[in-house]
């Protein structure tokens, strides 16, 4: 019950808010649900199947470019927002081969690399724009109909979002999603389950990336502009700190790491653009600020923010749990 | 049922396991044991997959099965209990034992993500399934309870509940008496009696000798990697060989 009225509450606040914010407030509220769609994949990835990966934003430019390369020749937008998570979980499936035969620290530092070669691959060659990238990608729409307004494009990343949100839920709450779960523990045990470890380790970072495809696939259209520095290796940390602060293995933490981060960074970047302040300030305070939140959070709320809550609220309603033996 | 034929392993120049041979019929319990170092381990992973072998064959039901990966021979019918706690963490008592029914059920992650009518009857199916091996264990209380806080008896219980999910032909416990109270081993051991009773094939690989002989039918002896005894426990406990193996590591 308490749950059915907080969703509907949050879906009337999600639902009302395009419609009260200007259009910079609007480009934050867009960004921030951009983010969060990324963040789902990243805690689905990470924190219930295991796998680290810091080259989601790569998996975010695969999925951008892809949407507006064929849009720039013509293919109808909606085509290339699906083709957009598509390619993204393609690309996924191909280097994940090589890739997740690594694990952990490993495993970061390939995605990691994965995303410098992407991001310098695109820099040079002559389809993708070079350092300049890609300029007037067309308007989103379908059919005759144009999306005009910020609001638009608010209602299709948040719509988006909740498709991400209920297919992260019903891939966890299954046969397949107790497999994941079940490796991240042990590979040895789940494969001695008759869990095929390998293959699913491959289809959840292809799940993953198509969810940062389809963030990709939105931003391109709603920028109408794509360039590799659109897409810096601070953008795959920021969406792991995202999900740890929110509360890694929680598809409500994903949204509420996004939530939280992006509106400090907002925040932040106000104070750093203050007169008197150096040219160099927005990336130095939000670099370090992204190092100072994940200490902080790794410190005081090892699960994030959502299970602290989530823990407090129930110690509440009931009594302390029992230590069992 | 399972025949192991002149398998050998080695690590370094070293051989962990060697140009052993066994095999283990329909309905039988055979325990593996020896001394510390006797290659026990070596021979469970070869069995189960996690290992490969350097030499020999190994046949399960017929098929040769030491090519396979170890989710193949898990869906042939093998099941395992780890000597290690290996539940799973972050996951409850009932959806651990769910786990034991992966390779019975295929619902993948097109019919999850959709709620397709594959997964609905799935999940019903592996839910049924799920209650019946924790009832059989002695579980169903403890049922929603974080799997990873159970005590070190209730977890081995819980590997016992995931294996009998699977419907195994054969089940592999490896050392599951050790780190147990006393309590708790005669509950593990009526267990295994009454699966034995039932037909169930078990191979137990266990280093607590009075444990495993009042189980098995049948005991083989590990020593350096090789087998020096096979027969009845009354037979292989009076072997010369096997007294000097055991006397020979406490001396």
């Amino acid at each position: 019950m308490i749950k059915l009225v907080a969703g509907a509450l949050v879906a009337a606040v999600t639902l009302a808010l395009p419609a009260v914010l200007d259009d910079s407030a609007l480009a934050v509220y867009i960004l921030l649900g951009l983010a969060a769609m990324v963040t789902v994949g990243v805690s689905l990835l990470m924190g219930y199947a295991g796998q680290v990966s810091l080259g989601q934003g790569a998996f975010y430019a695969v999925g951008a470019y892809t949407a507006a390369l064929l849009a720039l020749n013509g293919v109808p937008p909606i085509a290339g927002l699906v083709a957009a998570p598509v390619v993204a979980a393609v690309f996924a499936l191909v280097i994940g081969v090589p890739l997740l035969r690594l694990r952990g620290h490993h495993l970061a530092f390939a995605t990691l690399a994965m995303q410098l070669i992407l991001l310098s691959l695109a820099g040079q060659l002559e389809f993708t724009g070079g350092d300049i990238g890609l300029q007037g990608i067309p308007q989103f729409g379908v059919g005759s109909f144009e999306f005009g307004s910020a609001a638009a494009y608010a209602y299709m990343t948040w719509a988006g979002l909740a498709l991400v949100m209920l297919v992260t839920h019903n891939v966890i709450t299954s046969r397949p999603g107790r497999a994941l779960r079940a490796l991240a523990t042990s590979e040895t045990a789940a494969a001695s389950s008759g869990i095929p470890v390998g293959p699913y380790k491959l289809v959840v970072f292809a799940l993953s990336a198509a969810f940062a495809g389809l963030a990709g696939g939105i931003y391109c259209f709603y920028t109408g502009y794509v360039a590799p520095g659109s897409f810096p290796v601070l953008i795959s940390i920021q969406y792991i700190v995202m999900a740890v602060v929110g509360g890694l293995g929680t598809i409500w933490g994903a949204v509420v790491g996004a939530g939280a981060i992006t509106l400090l960074v907002q925040g932040l970047d106000q104070l750093a653009s203050l007169p008197g302040m150096p040219s160099y300030a927005p990336s130095v305070l939000s670099y370090a600020v992204y190092a100072l939140v994940l200490i902080v959070v790794v410190l005081f709320l090892p699960h994030g923010l959502v299970p602290a809550i989530a823990g407090r609220l129930s110690r509440q309603r009931n009594d302390p749990p029992v230590e069992t033996r | 049922m399972l025949a192991v034929d002149g398998v050998s392993r080695s690590f370094g120049g070293v051989y962990a396991v060697r140009d052993v041979s066994l095999s283990v019929a329909d309905g039988e319990v055979c325990g593996i044991i020896g001394p510390n170092g006797a290659g026990k381990s070596t021979l469970f992973n070869l069995i189960t997959g996690h290992l490969a072998a350097d030499r020999g064959e190994i046949s399960f039901l017929g098929h040769r099965v030491d090519r396979l990966a170890p989710h193949r021979r898990a869906r042939l019918g093998m099941s395992i209990v780890f000597q290690a706690a290996r539940v799973f963490r972050g996951m409850t008592v009932r959806e651990n034992v769910m786990v034991g029914m992966h390779g019975r059920t295929g619902a993948g992650f097109v019919s999850a993500a959709l709620r397709l009518p594959r997964h609905h009857h799935d999940e019903r199916e592996i839910a049924t399934h799920a209650d019946a091996a924790l009832e059989r264990v002695g579980l169903t209380g403890w049922a929603d309870r974080p799997a990873d806080r159970l005590p070190i008896g209730q977890q081995r219980a819980l590997q016992l509940a995931r294996a009998l999910c699977a419907r195994p032909r054969l089940l592999l416990l490896d050392e599951p008496a050790s780190g147990l109270r006393a309590q708790e081993r005669e509950r593990l051991a009526a267990l295994v009696a009454e699966l034995r009773a039932d037909g169930l094939t078990i191979l137990l690989i266990e280093h607590d000798v009075a444990f495993v002989t009042r189980l098995a039918d049948r005991l083989v002896v590990l020593d350096l990697g090789q087998v020096i005894a096979d027969g009845p426990p009354a037979e292989v406990r009076s072997d010369p060989l096997v007294l000097a193996a055991y006397l020979g590591q406490a001396s």
